[in-house]
């Protein structure tokens, strides 16, 4: 096998991905990339192994003051005085949840539940729906629906590990998108988010994700409400 | 919790490039910490590791609008550039030319969904399973890409200090980052 082919290049993927080539040996190789499928989609294939590598180095408490100085600065650069009123205006309009403090490592009930309607109309007047669903003595949701958005009420759930936030998701035509919330329970096991968009959306869903959110859902349901169409 | 609190990191990034210290202080208080341990773990002092991870944040703070969700997750893109800033913080201490460029971007390539949501799904295996795959490769393939990854070194310096073919070297990179997917995908499939 010629050492221009993809055989030959093989080995050059890891070291590629790891910066171990040099910056000409990396050219000829991203030259070959371009034109050989096969070793794209080794490298494709691979190239999750060596994101993963930061993950395995021990944790070390970063110092508090580097926090206190990386933000003072970065308050700086964006404007020492409209930055804070900007804030707290902003907090305000949205939400006036506390956060939540002490949050301890302990494990989600997960649950699949079916859902039910048992309100549904415009009595007084609203436009407001609200779907239940529910698998005693697993978690307990109801998604209150007020025109084109909702609210959905999760109760029953047990705390998550310190790295873990609950993600909300609905799915629509046939496919599973982020609502763009993330949540943590409150301490008595219960925790609210708002949807924004429940226009069409057949089922609203939540799973447990990593802190910052997942692009895909990457465990199984703790939730999934039908919601009535 | 904060509205930017309940945010995904792919939409903090934009309130980033916005110049929202709100968001930043979140998007800070996630990743601080893997992104200090990681500086660390490459310069090796304190000292130097809260300078590399200043000057990382700050970048993503002045360009965090450059981060393109297609790419890759947020987390991903910013431990590369905690690497690549402590890898050249290593080099000139050592008097050696910075042998990374500060291309941000170029710290990921484009790739499909479907790779993105597996990517997604192997970032959930904890630091100790990792560890625990890495242990169990053979001293000489960790050696190698340790080394690398953590070290800066370019394959051929790698020979030169293990006294071993440069082919040697390549390949046990290869085997072990292999390994390494080979066993971090099991049950995502």
């Amino acid at each position: 096998m010629s050492e221009n082919g993809h055989e030959g290049r093989r080995d050059e993927l890891a070291a590629y991905l790891l910066g171990a080539l040099e910056a000409g040996e990396a050219a000829e190789l991203e030259r070959h990339l371009a034109g050989c499928e096969e070793c794209r989609t080794e490298l494709e294939w691979l190239r999750p192994a060596v994101q993963l590598l930061p993950e395995s180095v021990p944790r070390v408490e970063a110092p508090p003051k580097l926090r206190g100085r990386l933000m003072e600065q970065v308050r700086s650069e964006a404007g020492s005085a409209a930055a804070p009123r900007r804030t707290r205006s902003r907090s305000a309009r949205y939400w006036s949840l506390r956060p939540l403090a002490g949050l301890a490592a302990l494990v989600l009930v997960i649950a699949a539940v079916a859902a039910y309607a048992i309100d549904s109309g415009d009595s007084g007047g609203s436009n407001t729906t609200t779907v239940v669903a529910g698998q005693s003595p697993g978690v307990v949701a109801e998604v209150v629906r007020q025109g084109g958005s909702g609210t959905l009420h999760l109760a029953n759930l047990h705390q998550l590990p310190r790295d873990e936030v609950l993600q909300a998701w609905v799915e629509k035509e046939g496919r599973v998108v982020t609502a763009k919330t993330l949540f943590v329970p409150n301490q008595d096991g219960t925790a609210s988010t708002t949807i924004d968009d429940l226009e069409g959306v057949n089922t609203v869903m939540v799973t447990a994700e990593p802190r910052g959110g997942s692009v895909q859902p990457t465990s199984p349901p703790i939730v999934s409400v039908a919601m009535p169409q | 919790m904060s509205r930017a609190e309940r945010l995904a990191d792919e939409e903090l990034m934009p309130l980033i490039g916005e110049k929202d210290p709100d968001a930043f202080e979140v998007f800070y208080d996630r990743h601080g910490g893997v992104a200090y341990s990681l500086a660390y773990r490459i310069v090796g002092e304190r000292g130097a590791a809260e300078d590399v991870t200043q000057e990382a944040f700050i970048s993503i703070w002045r360009s965090g609008a450059r981060y393109d969700a297609a790419r890759g997750s947020v987390r991903t893109w910013m431990l590369g550039i905690v690497r690549n800033r402590a890898i050249d913080a290593l080099r000139s201490k050592s008097g050696k030319a910075p042998k990374l460029d500060f291309d941000d971007d170029s710290i990921l390539e484009h790739r499909p969904a479907v790779e993105q949501t597996e990517s997604e799904a192997l970032q959930r295996e904890t630091a100790k399973e990792v560890r625990g795959v890495l242990e169990e490769l053979p001293g000489e393939q960790a050696k190698v890409i340790q080394l690398a990854y953590f070290g800066g070194f370019s394959h051929s310096e790698i020979a030169g200090m293990l006294g071993v073919p440069l082919g040697t070297v390549k390949g046990r990179m290869r085997l072990g980052l292999e390994k390494i997917r080979g066993e971090l995908a099991e049950g995502l499939t």
